[in-house]
């Protein structure tokens, strides 16, 4: 930089034409517009075609009597009117509801539990973390089989352990009173590593400082855990509460391998509702209406979860 | 902005609704009126669905080897399908995505629901033409079920009964004499229970209660013994919520509340309870024979006990041909025609021990292997004859078997009474049946 | 906190901690009489699974259930393989992994960099509208995806199981996320320098991505791995079934015989479990990482 201060621009700069722009076309091919558009274009179409067209397809489905097979005609709303009296139907919610509410407070909570338990530095701290873990990682057809074997009422190794402690028998997934409560134990046993994760990661994350400030404070473990911790595990708890909701709903795989519904329809979710109506009974009509339904249902729950959530979980940032 | 797109995917969807579907319309076109001719040139791949397991597959993948190699234009594929009881809906599933197989196993009473679809090959003709096939040498009951409305839909696969098998190991421990072709409800009763002992995880007697067709046929078998009907004679109500539907229902509660029945999940657990001497009898076909052979139990076989008579059901199942192009067609004419002659089938029963599908296998000088090889099985050929009525075909029965079979479970599991779960299952039936069909 | 940055972060629920001396009371932490019957019953039906598969038959349908079979039968795990087309079970399972992570690593980094980083028109609408898609709960979409996928043609394919899941918003969100965390200043040097707009993605922005792109394959890899009810709707034939349709089809071939059916479901789940066990660390943030919006 010299030290002379700089000659203001001659006037006559000022009368020059401006440089050519590039023509139209050159400027649409350059411009971030068309690279943007072509970046997401493989995207936007695949999930145009696979997501897009059939949300509103299965609407519109919902309003026909459809078997597959190429044969509809449109019904109008008689699908949503058959399925408010349907009472097949409405045991199904019933189970359903029945099972979120017992699934996901067990889950969430007993994953706090453990997340706490396994957040310790104990010798084999590691060891017991992968056996928590290492459910989640089997399938769901898979968990279905071991459990099917597990809770078999004559060759199953939990009745044996009841007949050794003298207990009796049951009959587990063979009874209607039994089953569905069976089928929650097979899937907490295979989702719980999930919570666990999701907890273990939230806590690591609490800054050590806060926990000793407290306890130099003179606050007891316990109260340390349910004014610092518990708070700052909100936004975890927010999302494991919805989470598991949503997946306790859409309940399908575990019942397909083990009890298909049964005994006596006891184990009849929605969505195994929804598949024998689509797919054996091939009502693809009725089946859409069902997959609206439980889509409204789900939407409505979360809104809510989240609304409460809103004023009740703490973001530190 | 937003609204625009989502009349853009509405506009989408609703064209693409209208085009979607549609696509069986031409099944029936390109077969000939005359069966088709042996194949002699070219290579043609036809595919064949089957739930057949353990020896029954091992047999399947033999003979479907030994065709292989004596007719080298055509190969046939034997694929496992899973359980035979959802055959029907997996065989939909793929007539409405455009690749049925070439020839499937389906269950009789599925006969009518199949008829229906354009995709079907319907063999009237090429049966009553071709005199060499021997269609009259399959039983009337088994022709009688594959024939809808005049049409017939398949070849019988599998004909067979129910029967008693029974361990006489067990009965004579509990001081018992063996049931014989006297036997009644009553004797029946009295052996289960005494077969029962819950301390040594003993049951007298073993019932399929998973609510499927296994469940309801056995029900039909109790139903026409004690005299009753499963429809009215013009078919059109439910005749099995009579007096002798009930009687039925309520030997088994009775029975069931005796803890005197094992109830299978349909996972035929039974099976090996039976081999393992934990079960006094079956009521069981010739496909569990070479199961039972193998489990060293000392077995016995006779008729199902009576009430007014001593009917049994007989359920043939068919192998059902689709119209995949008349190559196809013509090598899967070709391969049933070689699958149901007397000489393979033959061999087919002495590798199952299943029963033979047409009379004139009796004659062939294999035939006393077959017998030898499995003692009692003489028996089931014989209770042919109690096989007098089958069930109704039509489309609905899948429907009302559904019905049936909630009804039977929910007795047995000790949730329903007979009377009221026999009415509920009669009036769903009465709906079922009164509906327009289309 | 943990964030979406922390998946660069190595030490992340550091799980290889070695455990400090401490005084007790008892010889062992009180934390062991908590942890350790959990971890039984969290392991024993796998153990178990295990010992039954190397069991006879009359072994495995006994009652009580034996503990200690009388030798190892491995043989179970031949006639399991033989008796339904378990090598082809894997494959198509294979093939149906690999090609959806493949296609989401690829369409959904190039979607997410364009949110991230390009302006174009209607970008933030098209965004929110591809976001909505995962609010519908999958179900709704089953009937008509099978009926678009037979209207091309393939039902009953591998194809016909990917096509579907080749991209999904959830890779979108994410990444896009994890790309604007990026400093912008690399990206608009290498924009001087006259790289173009992809060589950016492909050069600078990907490798500094690793973590993400590896969390998503992980999530989408374990995804389409354990995939079930798609396949049982749209596969027919025992020989195109990817692995988990094809265990529910062995159950249908061996409802009785319990060490087959055993061996055949450790069969399914060894190669999730080694790979799991092998890259413990990957899985685990993977799984943390949904817990992070």
């Amino acid at each position: 930089m010299s030290a002379v201060a700089e000659q203001p621009r001659p006037p006559a700069a000022r009368h020059q034409p401006p440089p050519a722009r590039p023509s139209l076309l050159k400027r649409l091919i350059g411009s971030e517009h068309l690279a943007g558009w072509m970046f997401v274009a493989p995207a936007v179409i695949l999930i145009a075609i696979f997501f897009l067209i059939p949300i509103g397809w299965s609407l519109i489905l919902s309003l026909q009597a459809n078997n597959l097979l190429g044969s509809h005609h449109y019904v109008g709303f008689a699908n949503y009117n058959a399925l408010s009296k349907d009472h097949v139907f409405r045991s199904a919610v019933g189970h359903t509801v029945l099972y979120t509410v017992i699934f996901v407070p067990i889950s969430v909570i007993g994953a706090l539990g453990l997340a706490v338990a396994l957040n310790r530095r104990i010798r084999g701290i590691r060891f017991y973390r992968l056996a928590v873990f290492t459910p989640l990682v089997t399938s769901t057809v898979a968990t279905g089989i071991l459990f099917l074997w597990l809770l078999d009422p004559t060759f199953g190794l939990v009745n044996y352990v009841l007949h050794a402690v003298g207990l009796p028998q049951q009959q587990f997934l063979q009874s209607p009173s039994e089953a569905l409560y069976c089928i929650v134990a097979m899937t907490v046993w295979g989702w719980l590593g999930f919570d666990v994760i999701v907890y273990l990661a939230a806590l690591q994350g609490i800054p050590e400082e806060l926990m000793e400030a407290a306890e130099m404070d003179g606050a007891s473990r316990f109260s340390r855990f349910r004014t610092i911790v518990l708070p700052l595990l909100s936004p975890a708890t927010l999302f494991l509460v919805v989470w598991s909701t949503i997946n306790a709903l859409q309940l399908f795989d575990e019942i397909y391998v083990t009890t298909r519904g049964g005994p006596l329809e006891s184990t009849t979710v929605i969505v195994y509702y929804l598949y024998q109506q689509a797919f054996q009974y091939f009502n693809a009509g009725y089946g859409s209406a069902i997959a609206y339904v439980l889509f409204i249902g789900i939407l409505i729950i979360t809104l809510v979860q989240m609304w409460v959530g809103r004023r009740r979980v703490y973001y530190t940032s | 902005m937003r609204r625009a797109g989502f009349l853009v995917a509405l506009g989408a969807a609703l064209a693409l609704a209208g085009c979607g579907g549609g696509s069986g319309k031409k099944g029936s076109a390109g077969l000939s009126a005359s069966a088709p001719k042996p194949i002699t040139s070219g290579h043609v791949n036809i595919t064949v669905w089957e739930g057949y397991t353990d020896s029954e597959a091992n047999t399947m993948k033999r003979l479907a080897a030994e065709f292989n190699k004596t007719h080298p234009h055509i190969t046939v594929t034997p694929q496992f399908y899973g359980n035979s009881d959802y055959a029907l809906q997996k065989v939909l599933a793929a007539i409405a995505g455009g690749n049925p197989p070439d020839v499937s196993y389906l269950y009789g009473s599925n006969a009518a629901n199949i008829a229906s679809t354009s995709k079907l090959v319907p063999l009237t003709n090429w049966l009553n033409q071709d005199k060499a096939f021997g269609w009259d040498h399959f039983y009337p009951f088994e022709r009688r079920v594959a024939t809808v409305n005049g049409k017939v839909v398949g070849i019988p696969a599998l004909v067979d009964n129910l029967a008693l098998v029974y361990n006489k190991t067990l009965f004579k421990q509990a001081g018992l004499s063996y049931p014989t072709k006297n036997w009644t409800w009553a004797d029946m009763k009295r052996a289960a229970l005494k077969l029962t002992n819950p301390a040594k995880k003993q049951f007298g007697w073993a019932y399929v209660n998973d609510a499927s067709e296994d469940t309801v046929w056995r029900f039909w078998a109790m139903l026409w013994q004690a005299g009753g009907h499963i429809l009215t004679p013009d078919g059109k109500k439910a005749a099995f919520d009579s007096a002798a539907g009930i009687q039925a229902l309520d030997y088994l509660q009775s029975l069931s509340k005796a803890h005197a029945i094992y109830l299978d999940n349909g996972s035929d657990n039974y099976l090996p309870l039976f081999g393992a001497g934990h079960i006094g009898m079956l009521w069981t076909g010739p496909w569990d024979l070479e199961q039972i052979r193998q489990s060293k139990v000392d077995y016995g076989v006779t008729d199902l006990p009576a009430d007014k008579n001593h009917q049994t059901i007989s359920g043939p199942d068919n192998w059902v041909m689709f119209n995949n192009g008349s190559k196809r067609v013509a090598a899967a004419w070709e391969f049933l025609q070689w699958f149901t002659s007397p000489k393979v089938d033959l061999q087919w029963c002495l590798g199952t021990g299943d029963l033979p599908i047409r009379d004139d296998v009796q004659s062939l000088p294999g035939f006393k292997t077959y017998l030898k090889r499995y003692p009692g099985v003489e028996e089931w050929v014989h209770n042919l004859t109690n096989s007098k009525q089958t069930r109704p075909v039509s489309v609905v029965y899948p429907k009302i078997s559904t019905a049936v079979g909630q009804a039977v479970q929910g007795v047995l599991l000790g949730k329903y009474q007979p009377k009221q779960a026999l009415a509920q299952a009669a009036q769903t039936t009465n709906g079922l049946l009164s509906a327009p069909q289309g | 906190m943990a964030t979406i940055a922390s998946l660069k972060d190595d030490t992340f629920l550091a799980i290889d901690d070695p455990p400090p001396a401490r005084r007790r009371r008892l010889p062992f932490s009180p934390w062991h009489l908590v942890l350790a019957p959990v971890a039984v019953v969290m392991l024993v039906p796998l153990v178990w699974m295990v010992i039954l598969s190397l069991e006879t038959k009359s072994e495995a349908a006994n009652f009580p259930p034996v503990l200690f079979p009388s030798g190892l039968h491995f043989g179970n795990y031949v006639t399991t393989w033989n008796s339904v087309p378990f090598g082809d079970f894997f494959l198509n399972s294979l093939a149906y992994s690999a090609a959806t992570v493949a296609g989401n690593l690829l369409f959904c980094s190039l979607a997410a960099y364009a949110f991230a980083r390009l302006k174009f028109f209607g970008r933030d609408v098209l965004f929110v509208v591809l976001l909505a898609t995962l609010m519908v709960p999958y179900q709704v979409l089953l009937i008509p995806t099978f009926l678009i996928v037979k209207d091309i043609g393939m039902v009953n394919s591998v194809g016909g199981l990917i096509m579907p899941n080749l991209c999904s918003a959830f890779g979108i969100f994410m990444l896009r996320q994890f790309f604007r965390t990026l400093p912008v200043e690399l990206e608009e040097a290498a924009r001087i320098d006259g790289t173009s707009r992809l060589g950016i993605l492909f050069k600078i922005v990907l490798p500094l991505s690793l973590p993400a792109l590896a969390t998503l394959a992980i999530i989408q890899f374990m995804w389409s791995w354990n995939d079930f009810l798609w396949p049982l709707i749209i596969i027919n034939s025992a020989t195109r079934d990817p692995l988990q349709l094809g265990l529910a089809t062995l159950q249908g071939a061996h409802y009785t015989e319990w060490n087959l059916l055993m061996a055949g479901t450790v069969m399914s789940q060894i190669p999730m479990l080694a790979v799991f066990l092998i890259a413990q660390r990957w899985f685990i943030r993977s799984i943390a990482f949904t817990g992070m919006k």
